[in-house]
């Protein structure tokens, strides 16, 4: 089963906490994201929800690429 | 511009908020680029008619690829698109069509159905869960 195709139609379910809680660590999941952290393990919650959610994900793509050509540096 | 004006507007009515959790401008930036991409998404659709009604299931199944290994794909879209018609209410159909099968951003969703991007996806959400539901009971998906 193509996981694409299952999570663009059904999402990931029960564990998905929708998009304002996702927003609300979004900035926390980043910095994790760039420091390489196991954000599966670290943000179970936002990776669901950014597997059905196409709108967070490119705000996620965003901030991201943000971060990387922004003058804050390293991610702490 | 004003897109850059309302980013710092949000931002400064957020910063009781900040509990330096991440560092400051990671935490402000999130605002900003919420801003500009909610800004050009309705922008990118603005000349687009949105009929809620009238969505289609085209793209999505052009997604499905022809070969045998889709078989399994194949049939859980055509049980989705049955369950589609069958079990959610008139709101969750529209969205769900609207969202999923014709690709139309929640927040442009929001903005013509004079909602909010939480409560769109919140419908989405619920929407999804009842096709699962009723999926694992049909036999099609395993319980989580």
């Amino acid at each position: 089963m193509n996981e694409n195709l299952r999570d663009r139609l059904l999402g990931r379910g029960a564990r998905d906490p929708g998009c304002e809680a996702c927003f609300e660590v979004l900035d926390q999941y980043a910095e994790a994201l760039l420091r390489a952290e196991d954000v599966v393990r670290l943000f179970p919650q936002v990776v669901d929800h950014l597997a059905g959610c196409e709108a967070c994900r490119e705000d996620t793509e965003g901030l991201l690429a943000a971060l990387r050509s922004g003058p804050s540096g390293e991610p702490r | 511009m004003q897109a850059a004006n309302d980013a710092t507007t949000a931002i400064l009515g957020k910063l009781d908020g900040f509990r330096g959790a991440s560092r400051f401008t990671t935490w402000a930036y999130k605002f900003a680029v919420l801003e500009v991409s909610v800004r050009l998404r309705r922008r990118a659709w603005s000349t687009r008619r949105v009929a809620l009604d009238e969505v289609s299931w085209g793209r999505l199944a052009d997604a499905v690829p022809g070969t045998e290994q889709a078989l399994e794909e194949r049939q859980l879209l055509a049980a989705v698109r049955r369950l589609v018609e069958t079990t959610l209410t008139n709101r969750q159909r529209s969205v769900f069509l609207a969202a999923v099968a014709d690709e139309i951003p929640i927040d442009v969703i929001a903005e013509r159905t004079g909602s909010s991007r939480g409560a769109v996806y919140k419908t989405l959400h619920d929407a999804r869960r009842k096709l699962r539901d009723s999926l694992v009971a049909a036999g099609h998906l395993e319980a989580e």
